[in-house]
C-alpha cells in the first residue's frame, strides 16, 4: 500500500506530539521510543522510519518549538528596538517556547547542538543552529553589521571576522541555554540578565571595543543598557 | 589566654589592619569637575549576578573602594575631633563618590544605603547629598526587551496585551526596579514597578561577600554587633524585595489614612502585581527638589509637613505600622494640594512585644522617669539602665530627648532649624566613635523612621506642631 504524503506527515506530527509528551512527563533519558511509537498508535519498529534515533526525534522537537517561537517573535518585533534588544527577543522568546520543556531539552541540547557534538542529532541540531544564526545575520543586517569586515583580514573563512564573530556568538547562546536549563531562580529571572550580559559583550565584540570582561568596561567600550541612537547605526 | 587578652589581641590585630592599609587610598579619587562623566559611566553597568562573579568584582574594584571607606571610617574612630575636621569635606566627598561607584554593583543594598546617607543633612555634607541623590530617580535602566519578558513571566502574558498603554520607558527608578507608567483596559492610569530580574540573589550574594571580606576583623569584640547588624539589613532588604508584602503593607496604610483630608496613598492593582511586579494607581505630582523649587511659602509647607507628620503617627498607632522609609522620593506634592505617600517595602510590622515598647516609650514620653529608666535599659538591652556606664546612659537619654524635643517643646517646631539636626547628627556620631551601639534589632526600624522623617520636614523646611499631631493620634488610637 501506498503511503501518501499528507499521511506521512501526519504519522511525523503524531510521533512528534507522542514524543514531547513522553519526554514532557518521563525526561529524555527515561522516555524510549517503544513507548512513544506506541503513543503515536505505531509498531515500535515504524518509528524509526522517520526518525533514525531518539535524540534526532527530541531534537526535531526542539527545532520545531524554535520554529514557531521565530513566527512569535517576527510579529512582535518592534522597529525602535536596538540591536540588543532584538538580538534579546529573538532569543528569549525561544526559551518562552522552551519552558514547558526545559526539565530535558538542556541534555539534549548539550549533545545536539555543540560544536564538538557527537551524538546522534548532528543533522538536526546542524538545522536549529543554521535557523537560529539565519535569524540573527538577519537582525544584523536590519541593523547595519551584517558585512563582515574584510579590510585587510585574510580571505580564508576559517579567520574571517565574521566567521569568528559568529562563533562567538554561538558559544555564548549555549552559554545561555546551558545556565537556563539549571538555572534556579524563580522564572529563570537570571538568565535573562545572562542573556543580557553576553548580547552586551556580542555587540560590544562587533564594535571593536577591546576588552569585554564584564565589570571592567568601560562604559564607552560596552553597549548600555540603555537603547542608545548609535546602536540603530 | 584570658578574655580580656582576646580583646586586646583582636584589636592589636584590627590596629594591624588599619597600619597596613594604603594610606592613600583617596588620592586619586575623582573631583567634582567629573561628576557628571563619572554617573554617565555609572548609569551603563548592567546588574551582574551570580556570586563568585561578583565576588570577583568585590575583590579587586570594590575592595579597594571598600577598603578605603572603611580605613576612613575606622580611622576616624581613633584620631581625635580636630585632627578628623581638617580634611573631612575632602574624604567625604571621595568616598561618596567610591561609594557611587559600588553602587551600582552593589544595587540594591547599597543604593538603600544611599538614599538614607542623602537623607542626613549635616551628616552628609550637601554636596555629597546632591551626588546621592540622583539614587533616587535615576537609576539604569533595563532595556525594554529584557523588562518584557520579565513581565511577562510575572504577570503571565506580555504587558503589550496585558495594558491597554505600557510605556516602554522607566518615568522613575526604585531602589530595587524602575517604574513604568502605563493604562488598564479599565482606563486607569497605573504606575508599574518591575523589580530588576536577579536583585534578590545579587543582593544575597553581596551581604556573604561583605561578612566575607569582613573576616579579618571576626575577633574583634564588634564581631557579633556587626553579625546582628548585618542580619537586621539581610531581614529588611528581604522584606523590601518582596512586593507581595510591600502591597498588603500599602492597602493597609490605604486604609488607614483614608479619612485623612489631603493624603494619598495609591491603590494596589492585585491583577497586576507580584512579588516582583506592583501595581498602583498612577498619582502625577512633584518630587520635593520641584516643590521647593517653586517655592512654597511656610504655611504650605506647614500643611505638607503635617501631612507627613500625620501619616507616620497613623500608621504607627493605629495601625501598628513603622514606616521606615520617609525619605524624599517616597513623597509626592500633588497639585491639588494633596500629599501622596509611596513605597511601602520598609514597613515594619509591631508584634505584641514591639506594642509593648512602644507604650513603654510614650509613658517615657510623657515624662515618667521609671518608664524612661526601664526603656532606657530595653532598648540597650540590659537588665537595669544603672547597668550602664554613667556616660553611656547619658548619651542614650540625651538621643531620646532630641528624638522628643518636637514634641516636648509644645507649639510649633522648625524643623529646619540647623542647630537642631547638628545636635542629633554630633549625638549619633559619640554613639558610634564610642561603639555605644549595642541595641535592640527593632531600634534599627524605628531610628530609620525618626531620622528619616527628621531629615525630610527640615529638607521641607516646614515649622509643625508635632506635639498636638502626636497626641490627636494617640487619642484616635484609644491609648
Amino acid at each position: 500500500m501506498r503511503i501518501t504524503a499528507s499521511a506521512k506527515e501526519r504519522t511525523r506530527e503524531r510521533l512528534l506530539d507522542a514524543a514531547r509528551q513522553r519526554f514532557d512527563a518521563q525526561g529524555f533519558s527515561a522516555a524510549n521510543t517503544r513507548d512513544i511509537a506506541k503513543d503515536a498508535g505505531l509498531a515500535a519498529g515504524t518509528l524509526f522510519n522517520y526518525f533514525p534515533n531518539k535524540e534526532s526525534l527530541a531534537m526535531t522537537v526542539i527545532g520545531s518549538e524554535l520554529a514557531a517561537a521565530r513566527e512569535t517573535w517576527r510579529a512582535r518585533r518592534r522597529p525602535e528596538d536596538t540591536l540588543v534588544e532584538d538580538l534579546f527577543s529573538h532569543v528569549a522568546t525561544g526559551l518562552r517556547a522552551l519552558q514547558p520543556h526545559r526539565a530535558w531539552v538542556g541534555e539534549v541540547l548539550e549533545t545536539g547542538m555543540s560544536p564538538f557534538a557527537t551524538g546522534g542529532a548532528n543533522r538536526e541540531g546542524d538545522a536549529v543552529r543554521a535557523a537560529h544564526l539565519e535569524g540573527v545575520h538577519e537582525i544584523l543586517a536590519a541593523h547595519g553589521a551584517a558585512e563582515p569586515a574584510t579590510g585587510d583580514a585574510p580571505s580564508t573563512a576559517l579567520t574571517a571576522p565574521g566567521v569568528v564573530g559568529m562563533h562567538l556568538y554561538w558559544t555564548l547562546y549555549l552559554g545561555v541555554l546551558a545556565w537556563w536549563s539549571g538555572d534556579p531562580s524563580e522564572h529563570q529571572a537570571d538568565t535573562l540578565v545572562v542573556l543580557d550580559r553576553s548580547l552586551q559583550l556580542f555587540v560590544a565584540s562587533l564594535r571593536g571595543a577591546k576588552d569585554t570582561t564584564p565589570g571592567v568596561t568601560d562604559a564607552a567600550s560596552t553597549e548600555s543598557q540603555t537603547p542608545s541612537p548609535t546602536d540603530r547605526a | 589566654m584570658t578574655r580580656q587578652d582576646d580583646m586586646d589581641t583582636a584589636d592589636t590585630r584590627t590596629a594591624d589592619v588599619l597600619a597596613a592599609l594604603p594610606a592613600d587610598l583617596d588620592r586619586d579619587a575623582p573631583r567634582a569637575p567629573d561628576l557628571g562623566s563619572m554617573l554617565a559611566h555609572l548609569a551603563h553597568r548592567p546588574v551582574p549576578v551570580g556570586r563568585w562573579h561578583r565576588f570577583w568584582i568585590l575583590t579587586t574594584l570594590q575592595a579597594r573602594i571598600g577598603a578605603g571607606y572603611l580605613a576612613h571610617w575606622l580611622r576616624s574612630g581613633f584620631a581625635d575631633a580636630d585632627a578628623r575636621e581638617a580634611s573631612l569635606n575632602e574624604a567625604r566627598l571621595s568616598a561618596a563618590l567610591k561609594l557611587l561607584g559600588g553602587m551600582s554593583y552593589l544595587r540594591g543594598a547599597a543604593m538603600k544605603a544611599g538614599q538614607t546617607l542623602a537623607s542626613w543633612p549635616d551628616v552628609v555634607p550637601q554636596e555629597v547629598a546632591d551626588i546621592l541623590k540622583v539614587l533616587h530617580f535615576e537609576a539604569p535602566p533595563m532595556h525594554f526587551a529584557l523588562l518584557r519578558e520579565h513581565v511577562h513571566d510575572e504577570l503571565g502574558g506580555d504587558p503589550t496585551e496585558l495594558f491597554a498603554e505600557f510605556e516602554t520607558e522607566a518615568f522613575a527608578a526604585a531602589s530595587l526596579g524602575q517604574v513604568h507608567r502605563a493604562r488598564l483596559h479599565s482606563g486607569e492610569q497605573v504606575a508599574v514597578k518591575i523589580q530588576y530580574p536577579g536583585i534578590s540573589r545579587s543582593i544575597h550574594s553581596d551581604l556573604e561577600n561583605v561578612q566575607l571580606l569582613m573576616q579579618p576583623m571576626r575577633l574583634g569584640k564588634n564581631w557579633a554587633n556587626l553579625m546582628a547588624q548585618l542580619a537586621d539589613i539581610r531581614a529588611m532588604l528581604d522584606l523590601e524585595m518582596d512586593y507581595v508584602n510591600e502591597a498588603a503593607m500599602q492597602r493597609q496604610a490605604r486604609e488607614l489614612v483614608a479619612d485623612v483630608d489631603g493624603l494619598v496613598v495609591p491603590r494596589v492593582h492585585e491583577r497586576y502585581s507580584t512579588r516582583r511586579v506592583l501595581t498602583t494607581d498612577y498619582v502625577d505630582g512633584k518630587h520635593l527638589d520641584a516643590w521647593l523649587a517653586d517655592g512654597p511659602d511656610a504655611a504650605e509647607r506647614t500643611r505638607r509637613g503635617e501631612h507627613v507628620l500625620t501619616s507616620l503617627f497613623r500608621m504607627w498607632y493605629s495601625g501598628d505600622l513603622v514606616y521606615a522609609d520617609p525619605h524624599p522620593g517616597n513623597y509626592l506634592f500633588m497639585p491639588d494640594g494633596r500629599t501622596a505617600l509611596l513605597d511601602f517595602g520598609a514597613v515594619y510590622r509591631l508584634d505584641a512585644e514591639g506594642v509593648e515598647y512602644c507604650l513603654l516609650a510614650d509613658r517615657g514620653l510623657a515624662g515618667d522617669p521609671e518608664a524612661q529608666a526601664e526603656l532606657i535599659a530595653r532598648s540597650t538591652e540590659v537588665e537595669r539602665a544603672d547597668d550602664l556606664a554613667p556616660d553611656h546612659r547619658r548619651l542614650i537619654e540625651d538621643l531620646c530627648a532630641w528624638i522628643w524635643e518636637p514634641i516636648h517643646t509644645g507649639g510649633p517646631f522648625d524643623f529646619s532649624d540647623p542647630a537642631y539636626f547638628r545636635r542629633g547628627a554630633d549625638l549619633w556620631g559619640e554613639v558610634m566613635r564610642k561603639r555605644y551601639t549595642r541595641s535592640k534589632p527593632m531600634n534599627t526600624w524605628f531610628n530609620r523612621n525618626f531620622y528619616g522623617a527628621r531629615a525630610l520636614m527640615a529638607r521641607m523646611g516646614a515649622t509643625v506642631d508635632m506635639g498636638r499631631i502626636h497626641a490627636a493620634e494617640v487619642a484616635r488610637a484609644g491609648i
